[in-house]
């Protein structure tokens, strides 16, 4: 429910009603009327640091940071007179003179708050004169670059990182001007605890942090060449909002949707902002057949259809449909995932047909059909928070970021069973367990919690169980009163259907029977796994036969993994449908297709939590040459006989 | 009506200003119609014992002996001066070298280059000395009007000068003010 507007005040001689316990900022952009910011920024706590908001309360001569005063009943507030622009004007001198301000070598210049605000303020000239200090830039990090000489201490980043991300990787160090930016221990982002979310990057009015990409004047252009496109990230089933900057269908960066909605308020993970801007490999744009002698020849669509018609027709002759197979990447669309299953079942209905992560859906099937599962948000209402398995740095980053904030926020306890994670120093606990020792953990946690939900104790004994450490671990289980467990895909990777059926069973006890639903989330490996299971695209069963050949439809981002289809030696035939090419495809395929990627295709994308679906709109045109999968299976379609004789 | 006196120096700078400048293509007629141009680069003037002049136009900042003593005499001759550049407004990209010192600024440059062989520092009583720190032009003498960019744009250029033939002087407005 909205505040009620209960408090009347003047602003710049305009009587405005606004509710008890806004600032003057607020009151006055609810309103329509601009006063300029520079450390504040609307997705974060304000701070009142930089003065550039400075206005004049009831003629007094002290000017207030309007981004930190209340508004009270009856004042009178100017935003924009003489002294309160040349009180703005001196800070910006100030700033620019500080450290160094020189344009025409910045990263972000034409796309910068702190020069957008010295040009609303006309400061052509510095009346101080520049203190022409040096201070250090950090380089180490992958994705982006600080450079403490374009710094303005605004504090934003140092806030984005502790309060959107709950990593506290930045603070500040030393006093006044000579203040720093730091980095945790490491004292720089490379091998810092810092994740490359970039939500600093985002929030830096300046160019004092910038990413690595698509910086040079002659692939970005102008910003007044650019346009935002909201949209959002598949790549996993978070689907967090974006807005994409993009100059002449090139893509320059994305950003989070901030202030943002919860429990992600906003942010990326470094796979969302970075991984569609870098070059994933050169781009597949024509078709490529590989000719007798081995080496990839350019082909005609036409050709390469014909091609794989051929060669797969050919293996269905010498072995049968049984032999044929059809897998496609949980990355892709909804649309795209049916078109496939249709193609198959009109096509080879004997054939098999699965995704590339169908092994983690079968561990799942093992473990009993439609596990229930919590939204995301559960996480932020748990008091214990039990990881088993979780790689979170690779499927889901942000689940590091919202335990995090769980920690912070409500002193939630954390516990994590299986490989090290970034959460490692903030847990409470960290049973460190092998393959092996999965099940026997998790089983002697079930003992220890209620013996009816180990009912076939494994055999085996572990060094941990039965050491202070573990009792105390029990403990905090007993204690807690919202525990929620969280499943990671090393655990439905290595295929143990027992250790989940025995969680999915303690998470249910711990939710006090069947009455509400077990606090449980079960991570996916990739953004659409939940709609291609669903959908019924991942097989129940591992393949029974042979496969000796058929088509891959790989989006690049999940890679394409030849295990899945058994000796690639042995196969006689395959075909990819794939955005980029790569040398394990060039190694074992004979065709390959052309695909849009995810950023080039209009398609729905089911949540994680099983919360809905969303429809993505495009936001790049896919290079010419390039050919839909829908377009490319209809033409395939075509060519093949759908009502084969029996193999020769 | 005698038409004011107008000349320009190129300081430390790229003539990238004066470019800019020449970018005025055809309004160029129009500013040589109303103002009498004196000294500037463009006629290659080496002499700097300027006539009087109702406006001194700087490009580039001061970063030696010579550009300071032609700095102080432009502002002994001119009644209004106008700073072309981030070099003659900020010191620019000149700045750059301000944590260097000179002597190694010049024993890498002149010595210790991957080019040079038997290199020597270029002392003569001739040649202008570095001064310790580039500086802009107003660390130096006061300035009237200042047209910053990189180089500034020939409207901003137009500008200002249209402004100051007006009799106004003021500061750059927002829409045409830029850095970069
Ligand atoms: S951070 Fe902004 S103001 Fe500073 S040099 Fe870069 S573009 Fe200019
Ligand atoms: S990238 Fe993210 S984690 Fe790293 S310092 Fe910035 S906000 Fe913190
Ligand atoms: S790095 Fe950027 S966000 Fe952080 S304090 Fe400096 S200017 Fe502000
Ligand atoms: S991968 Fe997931 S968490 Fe990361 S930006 Fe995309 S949707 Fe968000
Ligand atoms: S924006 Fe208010 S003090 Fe910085």
């Amino acid at each position: 429910m909205d505040a009620i507007a209960n408090i009347s005040l003047k602003i710049d001689g305009i009587e405005v009603m606004v509710p008890d316990g806004l600032t003057i900022l607020e009151a006055a952009r609810q309103n329509g009327i601009h006063i300029p910011t520079l450390c504040h920024h609307p997705a974060l706590s304000a701070w009142g640091g930089c003065r550039l908001c400075v206005v004049e309360v009831d003629g007094a001569p002290r000017l207030v940071a309007g981004c930190v005063t209340p508004v009270r009943k009856g004042m009178d507030v100017v935003t924009s007179n003489d002294r309160i622009i040349e009180a703005r004007r001196t800070i910006l001198e100030f700033l620019f003179a500080e450290r160094n301000h020189y344009c025409m070598f910045c990263a972000v210049s034409g796309d910068c708050e702190l020069q957008d605000l010295a040009y609303e303020y006309q400061m052509d000239h510095l009346t101080v004169p520049p203190l022409q200090q040096e201070f250090p830039v950090d380089p180490s990090q992958d994705d982006m670059v600080m450079d403490h000489n374009r710094c303005v201490l605004c504090g934003r980043c140092v806030r984005a990182c502790r309060e959107l991300v709950g990593d506290s990787v930045l603070d500040f160090q030393n006093r006044g001007g000579q203040s720093l930016v730091t980095v945790d221990v490491s004292g720089q982002l490379g091998g810092s605890t810092c994740v490359s979310c970039g939500a600093c990057l985002q929030v830096c009015p300046t160019g004092a942090i910038f990413d690595r990409y698509r910086t040079h004047y002659a692939v970005k252009g102008k910003s007044k060449d650019w346009v935002s496109k909201e949209s959002f990230c598949p790549q996993c089933g978070l689907l967090c909002p974006t807005v994409s900057v993009v100059r002449r269908n090139s893509l320059l960066r994305i950003e989070g949707e901030m202030p943002g909605r919860e429990p992600d308020r906003g942010q990326l993970c470094h796979k969302g902002r970075f991984d569609p801007v870098k070059t994933t490999g050169p781009r597949l744009t024509e078709p490529l057949v590989r000719g007798d002698d081995g080496t990839w020849q350019k082909s005609t669509w036409t050709a390469a259809l014909d091609r794989i018609a051929g060669g797969l027709e050919d293996v269905r002759k010498n072995n049968g449909a049984q032999a044929l197979f059809a897998l496609i990447s949980s990355c892709c669309s909804n649309e795209e995932l049916t078109r496939f299953q249709q193609f198959i079942t009109t096509c080879w209905p004997e054939g098999y047909l699965d995704t590339l992560d169908g092994r983690h859906f079968r561990t799942l099937l093992g473990a009993g059909s439609l596990i229930p599962e919590v939204p995301w948000a559960t996480m932020l209402e748990a008091d214990f928070i039990l990881q088993v398995g979780v790689i979170s740095s690779q499927s889901h980053p942000i689940i590091t970021s919202l335990t995090r904030r769980a920690i912070l926020e409500n002193k939630t306890k954390v516990a994590i069973i299986g490989p090290e994670n970034p959460i490692g120093p903030w847990a409470s606990f960290h049973l460190p367990a092998s393959h092996e020792e999965l099940l026997l953990t998790v089983n002697a946690i079930c003992i220890k919690i209620n013996p009816d939900l180990a009912t076939d104790p494994a055999k085996g004994t572990l060094s941990h169980v039965g050491t202070k450490g573990f009792a105390d671990f029990i403990k905090l289980i007993e204690d807690s009163e919202k525990t929620l467990i969280i499943i990671g895909e090393a655990l439905t990777e290595i295929g143990d259907s027992a250790v989940i059926k025995r969680l999915v069973d303690l998470a249910q006890f711990k939710s006090h029977g069947a009455s509400q639903a077990p606090r449980l989330i079960i991570l996916k490996p990739a953004g659409n796994s939940a709609a291609a299971w669903s959908l019924g695209v991942a097989a129940r069963q591992s393949a029974r036969n042979q496969l000796k050949g058929g088509l891959i439809c790989a989006t690049g981002e999940d890679g394409w993994d030849p295990v899945l289809i058994g000796t690639p030696g042995n196969l006689d035939f395959l075909a990819v449908l794939t955005p980029y090419f790569s040398e394990t495809l060039a190694r074992q395929a004979s065709v390959l297709l052309p695909i849009p990627t995810w950023m080039e295709v209009d398609g729905t994308y089911a949540f994680a939590d099983g919360s809905g679906s969303r429809f993505k709109r495009r936001v790049l045109t896919p290079p010419p040459g390039v050919g839909s999968v829908e377009e490319t299976l209809t033409a395939l379609s075509g060519r093949i006989s759908t009502n084969p004789g029996q193999p020769d | 009506m005698e038409k004011p006196k107008v000349a320009t120096v190129w300081l430390e700078g790229c003539s990238g200003c004066h470019m800019s400048f020449l970018d005025l293509d055809e309004g160029l007629a129009d500013i040589l119609a109303a103002v009498d141009l004196t000294v500037t680069p463009i006629t290659d003037f080496k002499d700097y014992d300027f006539p009087e002049a109702t406006l001194g136009i700087i490009e580039g900042a001061v970063g030696n002996t010579e550009q300071l003593e032609i700095l102080h005499k432009l502002r002994k001759k001119c009644q209004l001066l106008m700073a072309w550049g981030d070099c003659a407004v900020f010191g620019g990209v000149n700045t750059l070298r301000n944590h260097i010192s000179t002597e190694a600024l010049l024993t890498r440059g002149f010595i210790q280059t991957e080019s040079t062989v038997d290199g020597v520092l270029p002392v003569h009583q001739e040649l202008p000395a570095l001064l310790p720190q580039v500086l802009a032009v107003n660390e130096v003498v006061p300035i009237e009007i200042y047209v910053p960019g990189c180089p500034p744009s020939p409207e901003a250029i137009a500008h200002a000068l249209q402004e100051v033939l007006q009799g106004r002087i003021q500061r750059m407005p927002s829409g045409i003010l830029h850095f970069d």
